[in-house]
């Protein structure tokens, strides 16, 4: 181990976080090098300036939190009770947990699990309409997937199986294509993070485009038009290309060339309608998109020069 | 000495196994809806959620409602849960879940400035923050306030997951492959997390250590 070697790892040898051979490997040069000793004095130092930063809470507030959780669960326990009857009996105690035992309590607890329950059922319902737009077109983007699933994250797995950390509880992996992981995915891509949405929708793409591909066509449209990340859309656009032969996917290609403020997005969106290098002959519905893009005249040069480029080797004539 | 180290080692693993069983039959109880039982389970644990959302968000309206939602997480899933991990873990991370929803949108709304404006100009927030230990000698006062003021700062820089992570680890004391376990993440990259949040307190700190 060299000293700067050393240096990197002096914070984990504090903490005690390096392996054995790691550790003595960090001790033998340490007791050799005077300079590394005094690196190790001044990392303690700063450990110990920090650790002036503990805050104690104060004891009143956990009182105080621990009085305010009893009326919450007991909202929670009798909301539970009323949507779960059979299953769940056993937890309807939890509608007076810590033996809070007036009528009066429980006429306020019902009342509360009341309004829960209209709150959650209206909830519901909202959801369904907005899920209900969302299919009918591009609109903007509903956030939440269509379950309403919080999605933490998504890594890759071993042999190609994927890992979803789903909501604040519970971990998930098997294969992008197994149809829960696939719901996870679809869901994955309208979630609050854009690295989520991201990986989300990279896993997608990468799925066989024979497999019930309408619902993920939406999710790429849905990004294309309305995520405000340009990483994102350009995963989703990306991801249209297969669907390039669509009305509605090539509707949006042209909308990104005409309307997307990131340059690398509407690049990979000409880019997509007419591969660079190659001179082919563009599909009449290609070539009209084209020709309406230049009609409006878009004040990028680049996209400009590659849109008259590409319908004059398609010898494709111009519409104005 | 050999086998006394053993029995010493017997008795500590004894120990733990016993806390770890009678762990599992609280939340198999509370589970079957022994209210006890989840009374016991917010109890062994509720100071240790409290002291780390206090520390991590330094509000205790933020950390009174990190609390609520943690333990009404917990209530709400614990039917669900399944013993893949500890308890513990579990509960660190819904706990950690929340306090970096909150540091997010802090950071988003750039909650954590240090100064804000006044009639008289600029106040420094920090120099509200009591400083006991060095009420002295007026010297050592202002280095100290200086020291605080600059940890408080470095802090306020790291990213809201090296922030969890480096009070998981520095504050809290967990091990890295809990705090992994916590996040969802390896534990190398909670080991990668941590790296940068100490690089970044080192290069802020040198001038004090």
């Amino acid at each position: 181990m060299n000293c700067q070697e050393l240096q990197s790892s002096l914070s984990l040898y504090l903490y005690g976080e390096l392996d054995f051979a790691h550790e003595e490997d960090l001790e033998n040069h340490l007791a050799q090098c005077a300079a590394c000793q005094l690196s190790l004095a001044r990392e303690k130092q700063w450990h110990t300036l920090t650790n002036s930063q503990v805050l104690e809470p104060p004891l009143d507030l956990l009182a105080e939190c621990r009085q305010q959780l009893r009326p919450a669960l007991a909202s929670e326990g009798v909301a539970r009770s009323a949507n779960v009857k059979s299953r769940w009996l056993g937890w309807w105690r939890w509608g007076n947990p810590f033996e809070i035992s007036t009528t009066r309590w429980s006429a306020q607890v019902a009342a509360a699990s009341l309004l829960i329950g209209i709150g959650f059922i209206s909830a519901r319902l909202l959801d369904h309409g907005s899920l209900q737009l969302s299919n009918s077109g591009v609109n903007q983007m509903g956030i939440l997937g269509p379950t309403n699933t919080l999605i933490r994250d998504i890594q890759p797995g071993d042999s190609g199986r994927v890992r979803i950390v789903v909501d604040q509880e519970s971990e998930i992996s098997g294969r992008p294509e197994d149809a829960n992981i696939r719901s996870l995915l679809l869901s994955g891509a309208r979630q609050p993070e854009s690295g989520v949405r991201f990986y989300a929708m990279q896993l997608l793409n990468q799925q066989n485009a024979t497999v019930n591909a309408d619902d993920v066509r939406q999710v790429l449209l849905d990004a294309v038009h309305n995520d405000p990340n340009p990483a994102v859309r350009l995963e989703a656009l990306d991801g249209l290309r297969r669907f390039s032969a669509d009305p509605m996917a090539l509707e949006s290609i042209k909308f990104v060339l005409e309307h997307d403020d990131n340059a690398s997005v509407r690049y990979q969106a000409i880019n997509i309608l007419v591969p660079p290098g190659q001179s082919i002959q563009l599909p009449a519905a290609v070539a009209q998109a084209i020709q309406d893009v230049l009609l409006s005249a878009p004040e990028d040069d680049y996209i400009r020069a590659r849109c008259s480029q590409a319908l004059h080797e398609a010898k494709t004539p111009l519409a104005y | 000495m050999e086998p006394r180290a053993g029995f010493i080692d017997n008795i500590a693993v004894q120990g733990a196994t016993s806390e770890r069983t009678s762990e599992v039959d609280l939340v198999r109880a509370a589970q079957r809806g022994d209210a006890g039982a989840f009374d016991e389970l917010v109890r062994a644990h509720d100071h240790q959620v409290l002291r780390m959302a206090y520390n991590l968000l330094r509000s205790e309206e933020d950390a009174r409602d990190v609390y609520q939602e943690a333990f009404l997480r917990v209530y709400r899933n614990l039917p669900k849960f399944r013993f893949d991990c500890s308890f513990s873990t579990w509960l660190h991370r819904i706990v950690a879940n929340l306090c970096l929803d909150q540091l997010r949108k802090r950071k988003v709304r750039q909650e954590e400035q240090t100064s804000f404006a006044s009639e008289s100009g600029e106040i420094d927030r920090l120099q509200f923050i009591p400083e006991e230990r060095a009420d002295v000698d007026p010297q050592r006062r202002f280095q100290s306030a200086e020291v605080n003021s600059r940890i408080q700062e470095v802090l306020a820089e790291l990213t809201p997951r090296e922030r969890v992570v480096f009070e998981m680890r520095h504050f809290q004391g967990m091990r890295l492959r809990a705090i992994g376990q916590a996040l969802g993440v390896t534990e190398e990259a909670a080991k990668n997390c941590l790296f940068r949040a100490t690089h970044k307190m080192r290069a802020a700190l040198g001038d004090f250590a």
